[in-house]
C-alpha cells in the first residue's frame, strides 16, 4: 500500500501541517507501507506530481484553515487533480484530511472538511476521515512534546486512530479535537506571541491596532 | 461603499451589472494575483496591509470602507472559486490578530467598526444539494469571522441565469 502525505501549507518550513504529518508518518511505519511525501505550496501541480499521486492508494491532506476553508493555492491544486484523476479509469483512492485552525475549537474546521468530502465525490475518490484540530497555533511550539502527552494528549489519540484507519483501509466518522490546554491561557499566549512578533519587526504593541 | 468581488472576466461581468454606479468598487481578475503565504505580515509587520504588493494588497482597507459586499463566484465543492478565495485569504488584515470569545467560540477581534452586509451568488453547473448546504455553512462562518451580516445566498446554474437578477 502506498500513502501520499500531502502538506497543503504554503509555508516552506515550520508549518503545523508539517508537524502533524511528521507525527502521523511515525505511526504509519510498518513493513508493508510506502509513504510518498509531497508539498502543495504553489497553485500549480506538475504532471509528474499528479502521476506520482495517481499511483497511491491513499491521500492524506494536512493543511491550515484559511478564512473558514481551504487555502486558495491548495484549492487550485485540487481542481487540477480532479481534472487529472477523472481521466483515469481506475481510481480506488481513499482520502483523509487533517485540518488545523488557529481558533481553539476544532469544530471550526467543519466547512473545510465538508469541502474535502465534496471534492472526493466530484473526483470519484472515497472519503476516509476528517480530523479538525483546534489551537493550531501551538502545534509547532510543541513539536518536541511526545504525541499523546500533556497538551498533545488529544492530538495523539486522534492521530493514532487516523493511522489505524489508514493502515486498515477503513472510513470513519470525522473527529474534532483541541489541545489539552485551557482556552483562556491559549488566548493569552497567542496575544503575547503577536506582541513579540511585532516587536521583532521593530513595532510596538499599539501598532497591532493600526487602521488604514 | 459597495464592493463587488467576482471571478468573472470583464465582458461577462459587464453583461450582468445593470447599475454600474460609481459607488461600486469592483475586485476582479484584472491583474496577476499572488496567493497568501500565511506569513501574518499583515498583522505583525505592516499591520492592516498585506506585505505582498500586487494590486490586491489593500483588501483590508477596502473592506473597512465597505457597507455592502457582493460576491459572485463559481461554486467549487461548496466553496468559492480559487480567485475569490484568494481575495478573501488576502483580506485578513481587515481583522485583528487578537482573539475574542463570540457566541461561546473563539474568533478574531474587530480592527474596524463598519458592518458589512453580504450578498453571495454562486454559479455553476451541477451544484449538488450537499454543496449548497456546505456553501451556506461556509458563508455563515465567514460572516461570524468578518463580523458581517448575510443578506442572501443564491445559486445559479449559469452566468446567463444570473442576468437581470443582480445589482
Amino acid at each position: 500500500m502506498k500513502t501520499a502525505l500531502i502538506n497543503g501549507s504554503p509555508k516552506l518550513k515550520e508549518s503545523a501541517s508539517g508537524c502533524i504529518l511528521c507525527d502521523l508518518k511515525s505511526l504509519l511505519d510498518n513493513g508493508n507501507h510506502v509513504v510518498y511525501e509531497c508539498s502543495f505550496r504553489k497553485p500549480q501541480l506538475s504532471l509528474e506530481e499528479m502521476k506520482n499521486l495517481a499511483e497511491c492508494d491513499v491521500f492524506v491532506f494536512a493543511f491550515p484553515l484559511y478564512v473558514d476553508s481551504i487555502p486558495s493555492h491548495l484549492l487550485n491544486c485540487m481542481i487540477q487533480l480532479e481534472d487529472f484523476l477523472s481521466e483515469l479509469k481506475e481510481r480506488d483512492i481513499k482520502v483523509y484530511a487533517v485540518v488545523n485552525c488557529g481558533f481553539y475549537e476544532g469544530h471550526q474546521n467543519k466547512p473545510a472538511i465538508e469541502i474535502m468530502k465534496n471534492w472526493c465525490v466530484k473526483s470519484g475518490l472515497i472519503w476516509g476521515q476528517g480530523i479538525g484540530i483546534g489551537a493550531g497555533g501551538m502545534i509547532t511550539s510543541l513539536k518536541n512534546v511526545p504525541m499523546g502527552q500533556g497538551p498533545k494528549r488529544n492530538h495523539g489519540i486522534a492521530l493514532k486512530q487516523l493511522a489505524s484507519n489508514i493502515l486498515s483501509g477503513v472510513s470513519a466518522d470525522d473527529l474534532y479535537i483541541t489541545a489539552n490546554f485551557p482556552r483562556f491561557l491559549y488566548k493569552l499566549a497567542a496575544e503575547r506571541n503577536w506582541i513579540q512578533s511585532a516587536k521583532a519587526n521593530g513595532l510596538k504593541r499599539k501598532d497591532l491596532f493600526l487602521k488604514k | 461603499m459597495k464592493m463587488l468581488i467576482s471571478d468573472l472576466e470583464g465582458r461577462e461581468l459587464q453583461g450582468l451589472l445593470l447599475d454600474m454606479s460609481s459607488e461600486l468598487t469592483i475586485i476582479s481578475k484584472d491583474f496577476p494575483i499572488h496567493h497568501c503565504t500565511g506569513c501574518f505580515g499583515c498583522w505583525t509587520r505592516t499591520p492592516a496591509v498585506c506585505i505582498i504588493r500586487d494590486k490586491y494588497g489593500d483588501m483590508g482597507e477596502q473592506l473597512s470602507k465597505c457597507e455592502e459586499l457582493f460576491i459572485i463566484s463559481q461554486c467549487f465543492y461548496g466553496g468559492f472559486s480559487p480567485f475569490v478565495k484568494n481575495i478573501l485569504d488576502r483580506s485578513i488584515s481587515y481583522i485583528h490578530p487578537y482573539f475574542v470569545i463570540r457566541n461561546g467560540e473563539m474568533h478574531h477581534r474587530r480592527r474596524y467598526d463598519n458592518v458589512i452586509h453580504m450578498h453571495v451568488w454562486f454559479y455553476g453547473v451541477n451544484i449538488t444539494d450537499i454543496e449548497k448546504l456546505t456553501a451556506e455553512k461556509l458563508i455563515k462562518a465567514n460572516s461570524i469571522n468578518f463580523n458581517s451580516v448575510v443578506e442572501d445566498i443564491s445559486f445559479y446554474n449559469s452566468i446567463t441565469e444570473m442576468r437581470g437578477q443582480l445589482l
